[in-house]
């Protein structure tokens, strides 16, 4: 599709307001600022997010974020004076579908850049191909470990990069919140697939090693869709932790979080951890049905870093849209910006040059300061923890007390593996 | 049609399918080896629905065993692409023995949700069993290893090399499926459709045709599967699940389920639309939801038989059978 | 103790919608031979449309519960009316094919009317709201109230059926559809009737999973018509008592399994089925 949702006028208003431009500034990566010459233009960015089924919401929010980000970037000049194009296609949840878009973004539309993928399974489908197709690829969602060490790090497949965070902020930063907490009993229910195996896998060995003693009780994996969580929560209820940690996520959290608390499970349990809570499709739709005091977190919230970059966007984004930015249309829309930042310093938007340019890359963004971690690509940014409360400015929950566990502290796991290395356990 | 008429026709496909990776950059080809992939699994299943009467919901499971069976065998026996299609077809096979024997007795409905149900087993197997396949994430990082035969050493590294295998394996089958239908075999299977009381008092053994059917039909799924991993470099679970299943059908049904090409043209139709209606809109679902509904409620017996129809003044098929 | 019990309720509040929308399945295959395989949109829609009603008509929550349904009837009406009925005359896959491009044209158009994401309604919708205390452990006043409506909807279909002079002309219909025309019964007409019929219960459904789930999302319908699909096989295909029964031991079933046996959560409604199957080819109170 084109990208119809750009109204022209409203653009212009914000234009003039000068936030754009202010913006603009900000997010340029230090000490480059002219454009290089040299690029050939429009830059071409192809997108995909899902756009159908019962996690279309992501998708809206993601495409929300890059399109605001484009009209953005172009307003400022374009990437290295060239003006940015953008597609976005519906990547459904298969695998298939995610490396066709890939292949017609690249191979028939004309693709200089590559964006989005939501599912682990879809982003680990397209790593093979992504070699083949040599054109960089900017994750936005997709959380596994696997990507970035196994692809990137050990395959040397050094088209993909990851701008939001991974599996390591889902179990180990978790981990570190947990070891204050005064409980040494936890349970998980999460979803029966790779992502939520690995996260609470990840929690319990980081937990295990900061908090010897600390025992798990219990476990119970939900398929795909599950929409009735009332045999998980017996589960739960039956094992008596101290402590719940669950990486539902999106609809099936929402869904989760409604039927334990009529069962009453957050009365007889006081620590609750949602790695993924802190998602505004969530906390939307739990609204005042979420309780106080959970953890949760994400892989951005709108309100943090209170910075002016981050304010500013998210007054423009809430103009724009109606919204608050969710996650996904952070890592979306500064996706956008690190490449422009990436495509003028390398003054180029030929592959190899961008590649070189993003490694090691540090950008100032809405979420935060990220650094590309050289080795395996991840963008390193710190988002932090936060404890549910009401705020009457916010008809959903918000984070109260919050926890920063610096992303150097919580990510340092592989791939710095072997000597030389440095493990943080 | 006269069969010399046929017989051109049929080379000018070869020679256009041969030709396209020549006229156009990659992602043209790499559409025509989806379409000849979907194009074998639902000329399988077509040997099992048009030809026998056999609705299957289950045949996902079988082009996963497919694409599993030549997945697990590159990586942990050998690369060789020929024995690993090998293997995934012979894995598909064997899967489509066991569920077959246990599904033919039953008819009509209850076949299709019996196969339904062992389908959807074989994807809970394979979600679930993760030491092996991996669970959600799938098997990657299968290669594409040259094709060693004694002699000579070809590679099909590159998609243009594989392409022409992809074809290759393509033609065979169309001609396979060909020889089936016009074979005693065939004739025996189209009995049991229109009248399979009739074809068993004939001293037709009804369950052992239909089985072989069955069987049959998975061979071509499992090789579409197979084929599929070697040209994506993986396989994953929800090649099992009963929404793959259901493509065949609808690649069938939309082409129709009479002739042998309406498969094909199915296949094309359905890969091909579908890409096209995406360029235009994001709401494809409805663009393709309305377009199934004027083929259903225009012409009945499917693309194919509209065609015919309007060239050969022949009745659509579909109705009254 | 406590555990088993609160499992065996949530397994049979789980198990009334899934009868609820097997009802209207069974009942459409049962009388017009046709397997619609849109009835899934139809709970999707009642879902849909009578939470849009819950909030313009609070606090009536019942009466949007009621209108809701009714509405959804307008779609049911033009699926027979216009389509289904120049298919009958065709195969299994025909109707298949044609309910499922409905499937993929309500599921869009639910997108496009209500959006991409999911819509939450907020607790305390109706008058049902809180839990009760059963054996020291919560359990939803709701729940409770969808355990009881699901039999009292198929004691209503079964007193209509059986006791009353309409019910009477529709199972003449389904038993053989040219006598009853013979017999002076505008037979397209009752299959209209019907099959409207069957989509409000398909509808009703999703009207009171609203608070039940406490999510709707577009595409909603496609896990419950399989389970219903299901449902409608174990009991055989047409037989409603055995959709009722075949619905009570999926919902129950599966709540075991995911308390008890959770490795084979998966597989539990499938290998249910295939050992119905292969017990009963034609399902526990189908026809020979």
């Amino acid at each position: 599709m084109r990208p119809k949702g750009l109204h022209r006028r409203e653009f212009l208003k914000l234009a003039s307001a000068g936030s754009v431009l202010g913006a603009a500034a900000a997010l340029s990566p230090r000490g480059v600022f002219a454009a290089p010459a040299g690029v050939k233009g429009p830059i071409k960015i192809g997108y995909q997010a899902i756009l159908s089924g019962t996690l279309a919401g992501y998708g809206e929010f993601h495409k929300m974020g890059v399109l605001l980000a484009v009209d953005e970037v172009n307003a400022a000049g374009g990437i290295a004076g060239q003006k940015v194009e953008v597609d976005i296609r519906d990547s459904t949840l298969k695998p298939e579908e995610c490396i066709k878009n890939a292949r017609y973004f690249v191979d028939s539309w004309g693709a200089d850049f590559l964006g989005g993928v939501d599912s682990s399974g879809q982003a680990l489908a397209l790593a093979p191909i992504m070699q083949q197709l040599d054109k960089v690829i900017v994750i936005t969602h997709a959380a596994t470990e696997k990507l970035t060490e196994e692809w990137v790090f050990k395959k040397g497949v050094r088209q993909i990069f990851r701008i939001c965070n991974a599996t390591y902020h889902d179990g180990n930063a978790a981990a570190f919140v947990a070891k204050d907490f005064p409980i040494t009993s936890w349970a998980t229910v999460s979803p029966k697939y790779e992502y939520g195996f690995t996260c609470w896998k990840m929690f319990q060995e980081t937990l295990s090693k900061l908090k010897p003693g600390v025992t798990f009780k219990t476990e119970s994996f939900a398929p795909f869709g599950t929409t009735d969580f009332r045999s998980h929560i017996n589960t739960i209820l039956d094992a008596r932790p101290e402590g719940l940690y669950s990486t539902e996520w999106a609809g099936e959290l929402i869904t989760f979080v409604k039927q334990a608390k009529e069962a009453g499970l957050f009365d007889k349990i006081k620590y609750v951890m949602f790695p993924v809570g802190a998602a505004m499709d969530v906390l939307e739709g739990c609204g005042m049905d979420m309780p106080d005091g959970i953890w949760i977190s994400g892989r951005y919230f709108f309100r943090y870093p209170d910075t002016r970059q981050n304010n500013e966007f998210v007054a423009r984004f809430h103009k724009r849209w109606s919204h608050y930015p969710a996650y996904v249309s952070e890592t979306g829309y500064s996706s956008i910006w690190a490449l422009k930042a990436a495509v003028e310093k390398a003054g180029s938007k030929d592959t190899k040059p961008v590649i070189q340019a993003l490694e090691g890359m540090e950008i100032d963004t809405p979420g935060g300061h990220r650094v590309f971690r050289k080795e395996d690509h991840q963008a390193i940014y710190d988002v932090p923890w936060g404890k549910t409360k009401a705020d009457p400015k916010y008809p959903f929950k918000v984070m109260g007390e919050t926890k920063l566990i610096p992303a150097s502290v919580a990510w340092a796991r592989p791939p710095f593996e072997g000597p030389g290395t440095k493990p943080p356990f | 049609m006269r069969p010399g008429v046929a017989a051109a026709a049929w080379l000018a496909l070869l020679a256009a399918l041969c030709a396209v990776p020549f006229l156009s950059g990659r992602f043209a080809p790499y559409l025509a080896m989806r379409v000849m992939m979907m194009g074998i699994f639902a000329l399988g299943y077509n040997l099992l629905l048009g030809q026998t009467g056999l609705l299957s919901f289950g045949h996902g499971a079988f082009y996963a065993a497919g694409a599993y069976g030549l997945g697990l065998f590159a990586l942990r026996v050998s690369p060789h692409p020929i024995l690993g299609l090998a293997a995934g077809v012979a894995a598909a096979a064997v899967l489509a023995l066991v569920v077959g024997a246990l599904c033919v007795r039953s008819s009509e409905v209850y076949f299709s949700m019996l196969t339904l149900a062992f389908g959807m087993m074989f994807f809970a197997l394979v979600w679930n069993a993760r030491e092996v396949t991996g669970g959600d994430d799938g098997l990657i990082g299968v290669v594409r290893a040259p094709v060693e035969l004694g002699l000579a050493r070809i590679p099909i590294e590159r998609e243009s090399q594989f392409y022409f295998l992809v074809l290759l394996l393509f033609a065979l089958s169309i001609w396979v499926a060909h020889r089936i239908r016009l074979s005693p075999f065939g004739l025996v299977l189209a009995g049991l459709r229109e009248n399979a009381t009739r074809t068993a008092f004939a001293g037709v053994p009804v369950r052992r045709y239909r089985l072989a059917a069955f069987v049959v039909s998975a061979a071509f799924a499992g090789l579409a599967g197979a084929l599929e991993v070697l040209l994506e470099s993986g396989a994953r679970p929800f090649m099992a699940h009963w929404t793959h299943s259901a493509e065949p059908i609808l690649v069938s049904l939309f082409g129709g389920l009479e002739t042998l090409t309406g498969p094909l043209v199915g296949s094309l139709f359905f890969i091909a639309m579908r890409e096209v209606i995406q360029r235009y809109t994001e709401h494809w679902m409805l663009a393709f939801g309305l377009l199934l509904l004027v083929v259903i409620m225009g012409f009945r017996g499917g693309v194919v038989g509209a065609l015919g129809a309007l060239l050969g003044g022949r009745r659509p098929a579909g109705e009254g059978r | 103790m406590q555990s088993i019990v609160h499992v065996c309720l949530a397994g049979l509040s789980s198990g009334m919608f899934i009868w609820l929308v097997a009802s209207g399945l069974t009942l459409i295959f049962g009388v017009l031979g046709v397997l619609n395989f849109a009835h899934g949109s139809f709970y999707m829609l009642g879902a849909y449309v009578s939470f849009a009603l819950v909030k313009a008509l609070s606090p009536h929550f019942y009466l949007a519960m009621f209108l809701g349904p009714l509405a959804v009837c307008a779609a049911g009406f033009v699926v027979e009316r216009w389509f289904l009925r120049r298919v009958y005359a065709l195969e299994l896959p025909y109707q298949l094919l044609l309910t499922f491009a409905f499937v993929l044209v309500f599921d869009n158009l639910v997108k496009i009317a209500w959006g991409a994401g999911s819509l939450s309604p907020p607790s305390g919708l109706g008058p049902l709201e809180g839990s009760v205390d059963i054996l020291g452990r919560n359990f939803p006043v709701y729940s409770l109230f969808v355990i009881a409506v699901g039999p009292l909807v198929a004691l209503a279909l079964w007193a209509a059926l059986e006791r009353t002079w309409i019910g009477r002309i529709v199972r003449a219909a389904s038993s053989d559809r040219e006598m009853a025309s013979a017999l002076g019964v505008r037979v397209p007409a009752l299959f209209t009737g019907v099959f409207v019929f069957g989509t409000w219960l398909g509808a009703l459904g999703g009207a009171l999973a609203v608070p039940y789930v406490g999510l709707l999302t577009p595409g909603m319908g496609e896990t419950i018509i399989i389970e219903a699909f299901i449902v409608a096989v174990i009991g055989g295909l047409g037989s409603l008592k055995g959709a009722f029964l075949g619905a009570l031991v999926l919902g129950v079933l599966s709540a075991f399994g995911t308390r008890f046996f959770p490795a084979f959560d998966m597989f539990l409604t499938f290998i249910l089925m295939a050992a119905v199957l292969l017990w009963r080819p034609r399902g526990l109170f189908g026809a020979a």
